[in-house]
């Protein structure tokens, strides 16, 4: 569904990316790991059309993204949960969602979507006319995934979910993540590497903008080295 | 004379706070300083003189065409002037300034310095609750004025257009990420900032005709109540225009028409004191 191939990324003069090359197959999880800094958020930045490709290939169902700017992305049907959720602040929670399905692809069934939304996350409900910025971070969290939903992606990229949240609301996001089932591909970047690699079926890790490593989730959990490295163990 | 002077003080507020719409509504959206704002006021007097007087179409024709032509004209100026600055303000900002040099030199060569004044729209004057009587033209600005404000606002509030102006004034590249096309919102917002002014200079030009300076001092108002409602915030300008016009008002009718201009920077000098984000706007945090 998704193929990074031998991609380079720069911010500004220097070089974020190296020669990244990943692919995630439709109705996956797939992670990537990696601490701060690695080049995790640049990643996204570039599948999403928001830096530019200084060489290689992003191909998104056969279609190739290079050049493409974020919104015409969005269209295409990828959908980007941003680090530091990003909701708008000044707008309700309904209207948050509805600019979720401002694209073309999701506008005609924007009724049907904002009730899944608000069933997947009933919080919202309740919320629906209070402002954005009134929501304590884990809503904002779940205002931010429902705003992605809302465009019916098919591939829903998923930034830094726990950044800043209490575990046990980490743990409530992820679970409702987990029903949404096989028609949305997920492909998330997480600091938190055991609970990344125990929501993933495979996951990279990332170090200094290389991919280091690969490999079924399950198996890099057993692995010594980044148990030792990102575990503690 | 206080009731007269609270009269005047809303009409002339209105119309600064639909000026002020406009360049909130462009630095929101673009974080461009357009300084050539109060020329499109200006302007589209002078259409407005045109299309009415010369033309003789019929006043209220003649204000809308004369909104339309001045939209036209700021998407073409956004196109061609400010779309390639992007990324430096700096470069727009000294644009901008030269296109309002520009602009007051074209409007002397083609209409000279004498006040031009389109017709009135009513005739006469009314009784207001039986206290003074105030001419029906006056009038008809402010309701005019309010009417333009609260379809702008509802539009905000109501339309997909709306909502996309409200989204990427809060977060430009989350805006883009839920597919929208900031380029193109960049040339529309453009436009009917200059829209704004130009609705707010077909309604006050019966009331001030205009010249080719007379834009400067509209111009700088606006900036005034953009800044004393409170960057960012829609109501802040209207309550920002508000107040100058009462301000001004009454300091002129109470205390001394020489320092009419002075009570205007007293108030702003005096908010930013006690509030330096403005009434309404939010502290950076």
């Amino acid at each position: 569904m998704l193929k990074v191939s031998g991609v380079d990324v720069y911010r500004g003069e220097t070089q974020i990316l190296w020669d990244i090359a990943l692919e995630v197959s439709a109705g996956e999880r797939v992670a990537i790991l990696g601490s701060n800094g690695a080049g995790k958020s640049s990643l996204m930045a570039a599948i999403t059309g928001v830096l530019p490709l200084r060489n290689g290939d992003i191909r998104f169902q056969g279609q190739s993204l290079a050049g493409l700017k974020p919104y015409q992305v969005t269209q295409l049907g990828i959908a980007l949960v941003p680090e530091g959720r990003r909701v708008y602040k000044d707008m309700t929670v309904r209207e948050n969602l509805e600019m979720g399905a401002f694209p073309k692809r999701g506008r005609p069934m924007l009724k049907g979507s904002m009730a899944r939304v608000f069933e997947l996350f009933p919080k919202l409900r309740e919320r629906m006319h209070q402002r954005g910025g009134t929501l304590s971070g884990g809503e904002q969290q779940m205002l931010a995934i429902g705003r992605a939903l809302m465009s019916l992606p098919e591939l829903l990229l998923v930034d830094e979910l726990s950044l800043g949240l209490a575990p046990r609301v980490t743990k409530e996001i992820y679970a409702a993540l987990e029903g949404l089932g096989k028609e949305t591909t997920v492909l998330m970047v997480e600091q938190n590497v055991e609970l990344a690699l125990k929501h993933s079926r495979r996951a990279y890790i990332v170090e200094s903008g290389r991919v280091t490593r690969m490999g079924m989730s399950a198996d890099l959990m057993d692995d010594t080295d980044i148990r030792r490295a990102y575990l503690g163990m | 004379m206080l009731a007269l002077s609270i009269t005047n003080g809303l009409v002339i507020g209105i119309i600064y706070a639909l000026t002020a719409l406009g360049v909130s509504l462009v630095v929101g959206i673009m974080n461009v300083i357009n300084f050539a704002h109060g020329e499109f006021y200006i302007l589209a007097g002078y259409f407005s003189y045109l299309f009415a007087h010369t033309m003789g179409l019929d006043p209220v024709v003649a204000m809308v065409l004369s909104i339309a032509a001045v939209f036209l004209i700021g998407i073409v100026v956004e196109y061609t002037l400010i779309r390639p600055t992007y990324g430096d303000d700096l470069y727009s900002l000294i644009l901008t300034f030269i296109l309002s040099i520009v602009m007051q030199s074209t409007f002397l060569l083609v209409f000279g310095p004498f006040p031009n004044k389109p017709p009135n729209w009513v005739k006469g004057a009314t009784n207001v609750f039986g206290l003074f009587l105030y001419g029906n033209q006056r009038l008809a600005a402010l309701i005019a004025g309010a009417a333009v404000i609260a379809l702008f606002f509802a539009m905000l509030k109501l339309t997909w257009f709306g909502r996309m102006i409200r989204a990427t004034s809060q977060d430009r590249e989350m805006a883009e990420l839920n597919g929208i096309n900031t380029r193109r919102l960049n040339m529309l917002s453009f436009g009917m900032g200059c829209a704004l002014a130009a609705a707010a200079g077909v309604i006050l030009s019966p009331v001030f005709p205009v010249t080719p300076s007379a834009g400067v001092p509209v111009a700088l108002t606006a900036f005034v109540c953009v800044v004393l409602g409170g960057m960012g915030s829609m109501w802040g300008c209207v309550a920002g225009g508000l107040v100058l016009g009462l301000v001004e008002n009454l300091g002129a009718a109470f205390v001394s028409t020489g320092y009419k201009h002075v009570f205007m920077y007293l108030i702003l000098i005096l908010v930013l004191l006690i509030r330096p984000s403005g009434l309404f706007g939010r502290s950076e945090t």
